[in-house]
């Protein structure tokens, strides 16, 4: 074994967290120049081969990204479009497909999966959305919610049940018929509640087959799960690195109240939290290529484990600031935000528990 | 012994939930089930309801509207407030500053303001912390210098809850120098009007404008506004602390929470793991209610100070609250993310783009419950120095 990232992913690391972190410092940031900056950097590429037009890059790359992005609270739907979308649209093949990843790769394009329903928890594979066809096409009819990466310009995809199963629908968010409702989250950024009511989608927007979408989609959730996992450790390293640095300058009864035990001992459980987070990402990511079983098992003990570690530090870092921990502007108070989004996002600790028991762990 | 409610107890209870619910607004309480911020009018309207019960300061002099009830009455009526999804009597007043005034406040001072007080026609705000003084209260510095029959008053409060909504602060200001910290700390009461004084907002992570800084610039307050005599504030502060106790635990909200958790939960009310962390918070409320009676049965003066095992009800209801809002978030799953949170720039109270906004919120601002009105650290070091008797003392 050997966690040490190699020159190459020394390389990419340093230079994600430059532009991150440049991103964060700007103080009306605007999304399209981000984006681009995503594209040049090679990073909306990064997970895909090279036959289709990405880098070639592995998912530790991606995890070693994710942690940066993590770290700098990045802003841009980057994990939900390129790593979740993008990935799922890579493995389901077929020219739609392959054009829809081709320019979402050039940034021309975003696209979103709209896996979640009103009502159905985190339930994705037998959705109350349903299509019927004509022989000409689609007619969609159906709620999402909480659709992450999605604006009026993406292209959704949107899961329905159909007469042979689980079919897979791009369908851009223009199309009449569909009314799509932005909301802010809960850590300032904006995701969609969709409603299509008989959207007209032609029959050439079908992607994947119903035989192999639940599938197809489960893999990519995993590994969006991973990718969220490296997010949260990422965040979480920069809000105990906040935390320390707090309690190293903020003075109480004449003395740093970093000098109470009592505080120096919390401090100490968040850091053993957030290592063995970092352990459960790693193997998740080890395990993304593994057989489907057990993939999903390790995926789901991962983000159970990093969702307690999450948790817990998210809270602790807001006490251990006592009244500033709560304010809006101070960047702890954004980071829990975040984390508690991320806890929520694919499932939370019970979900992830539940599979795990289900597969006789 | 007497280990249930006595029959008297029991009528009391019931009289209560039922003035309560024929004559509060149903559209307040539901507001307050649903935890969304309500608007000033509505605190007030609340409040005056109360007080013409007699239910807003029973436990003030009966000379100044308080009830001869027992602590255990007054415990039953606190937790019938929340329960029934009224909005408690304002703390800073009823609870605060009301006491103190009524305890060492003049003549005057009592005729001015208790009566307005109690009534929520004078809302008044809390300004002890200071930006270098939280925990370490006494350590605080916004100077009062005396000129006269006025003090000039410098400096700066902040986390003060509702200063925005407030027409008066009471303060914790420094009139004296050298000697212990303690000393030279004295309490004035300051009309938010009064020329040179700058209210900015602090947005919290919840999404709402709750908290403020407050500026004092050379700020000029009649000296008949001193409460008590100068240089006596600690001792004033610290009666404060030992003052209404009897809802410490907030067992009726935490009740309601619970409640809350059973209507949405849905579905996962069946699932093993769910139901397991629902079955622990009520298995600790029932203790937390029974514990809170115990300490409120075991009336002490006030000029006790605070009861050290006060600190095991602030320590234990607050992370019970939280519990609970935790089991809020996570009922509402995925809905969570876009059931619409409030957006910073917004200054109206928000009402939410739906009833479950607000509970999102609730998880965030329920992190207070363990820093406000001594951190939950602090309330561990008092139990391990007052009541264990370890380390030195407090
Ligand atoms: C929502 C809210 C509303 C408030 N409303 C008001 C109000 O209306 N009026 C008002 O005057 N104040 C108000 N406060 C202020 C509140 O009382 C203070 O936040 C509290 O006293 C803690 O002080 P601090 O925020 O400066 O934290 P600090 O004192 O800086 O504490 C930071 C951390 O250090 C820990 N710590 C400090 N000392 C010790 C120690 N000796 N041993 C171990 N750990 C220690 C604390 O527990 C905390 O975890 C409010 C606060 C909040 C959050």
């Amino acid at each position: 074994m050997n966690f040490e990232p190699d020159e190459e992913q020394r390389l990419l690391a340093a230079s994600v967290a430059r532009l991150f972190e440049d991103h964060g410092a700007q103080p009306s940031a605007d999304p399209v120049r981000q984006w681009r900056d995503y594209r040049d950097m090679g990073l909306l590429g990064l997970p895909f081969a090279e036959a289709n037009g990405g880098h070639g890059g592995r998912f530790e790359d991606v995890m070693l990204v994710m942690e940066a992005y993590g770290r700098a609270l990045g802003q841009v739907p980057y994990p939900a479009v390129a790593l979740l979308a993008g990935r799922l649209l890579e493995a389901a093949g077929g020219p739609t497909a392959q054009a829809l990843l081709a320019e979402m790769i050039a940034g021309t394009k975003r696209v979103a999966l709209a896996l979640y329903e009103p009502g159905r928890r985190y339930r994705w594979d037998d959705p109350a959305t349903a299509a019927e066809c004509d022989g000409e096409g689609w007619t969609l009819t159906g709620a999402k919610i909480a659709v992450l990466g999605a604006d009026r310009e993406t292209v959704l995809l949107c899961p329905a049940t159909t007469a042979e199963g689980l079919r897979l629908l791009a369908v851009p968010a223009g199309t009449a018929g569909v009314a799509m409702e932005m909301l802010p989250t809960p850590d300032g950024r904006q995701a969609a509640n969709v409603r299509c009511d008989d959207a007209r989608i032609p029959a050439a927007a079908e992607i994947g087959d119903p035989a192999r979408n639940p599938a197809l989609i489960a893999a990519a959730v995993d590994g969006a799960i991973a990718a969220a996992c490296a997010e949260m450790v990422g965040a979480m390293e920069r809000l105990l690195g906040l935390t320390v640095d707090y309690l190293g300058v903020r003075r109480q009864f004449g003395v740093a109240i970093g000098s109470f035990q009592a505080l120096q001992h919390r401090a100490a459980d968040m850091l053993m939290a957030i290592e063995q987070a970092r352990s459960m990402t790693i193997h998740a990511v080890a395990m993304l290529d593994a057989p489907a079983a057990e993939r999903t098992v390790a995926v789901a003990a991962a983000k159970a484990l990093v969702n307690r570690s999450s948790r817990f530090v998210g809270q602790q870092a807001i006490q251990l600031h006592g009244g500033m921990g709560l304010t809006a502007e101070y960047p702890a108070g954004r980071y829990f935000q975040r984390l508690t989004v991320l806890e929520n996002l694919f499932g939370d600790t019970g979900h992830h528990l539940d599979i795990v028991e289900r597969a006789g762990v | 012994m007497e280990l249930g409610f006595t029959e008297d107890e029991r009528r009391f209870r019931a009289e209560v939930r039922r003035t309560l619910i024929e004559q509060v607004p149903e559209r307040i309480r539901q507001a307050v089930r649903e935890e969304k911020p309500l608007p000033r009018a509505w605190m007030v309207e609340a409040q005056r309801i109360l007080n013409r019960n007699g239910y807003a300061v029973p436990h003030w002099p009966i000379a100044w509207g308080g009830r001869d009830w027992s602590a255990v009455k007054r415990a039953i009526l606190a937790e019938e407030i929340d329960r029934a999804g009224v909005p408690k009597p304002l703390p800073f007043n009823v609870a605060l500053i009301g006491p103190v005034i009524a305890a060492f406040g003049s003549e005057a001072q009592k005729r001015r303001f208790l009566p307005p007080i109690a009534n929520l026609d004078l809302w008044f705000c809390q300004g002890f912390s200071e930006p270098g003084a939280g925990s370490d209260l006494a350590s605080l510095r916004m100077a009062a210098v005396r000129e006269g029959d006025h003090y000039r008053v410098s400096g700066q409060k902040i986390w003060t809850t509702y200063a925005h909504k407030a027409d008066w602060i009471f303060c914790l200001v420094r009139t004296g120098q050298g000697g212990r910290k303690h000393e030279g700390i004295s309490f004035l009461l300051i009309d938010l009007r009064t020329p040179g004084i700058e209210i900015r907002p602090i947005r919290t992570i919840d999404g709402y404008h709750h908290l403020n800084e407050v500026f004092f610039d050379d700020v000029r307050v009649p000296v008949e506004n001193l409460v008590g005599e100068e240089g006596k504030g600690w001792d004033y502060a610290r009666y404060l602390l030992g003052q209404e106790r009897t809802s410490m635990g907030n067992v009726g909200f935490s009740r309601r929470r619970l409640d809350r958790v059973r209507e949405l939960a849905g579905p996962l009310l069946d699932d093993p793991g769910y139901r397991r962390r629902l079955t622990w918070a009520e298995i600790e409320l029932k203790a937390l209610e029974i514990t809170q009676m115990r300490v409120v049965a075991n009336e002490r003066p006030p000029s006790a100070g605070p009861d050290p095992k006060t600190s095991i009800l602030k320590v234990k209801g607050g992370e019970l609250l939280q519990t609970a809002a935790g089991l809020l978030l996570d009922a509402l799953g995925p809905e969570a993310l876009t059931a619409g949170f409030p957006q910073a720039a917004a200054e109206e109270p928000f009402q939410g783009h739906d009833a479950r906004s607000a509970l999102v919120s609730a998880y965030f601002s329920s992190r207070k419950y363990s820093i406000f009105g001594g951190a939950n650290e602090i309330q561990r070091n008092i139990l391990a120095k007052a009541v264990l008797g370890l380390g030195k003392a407090a």
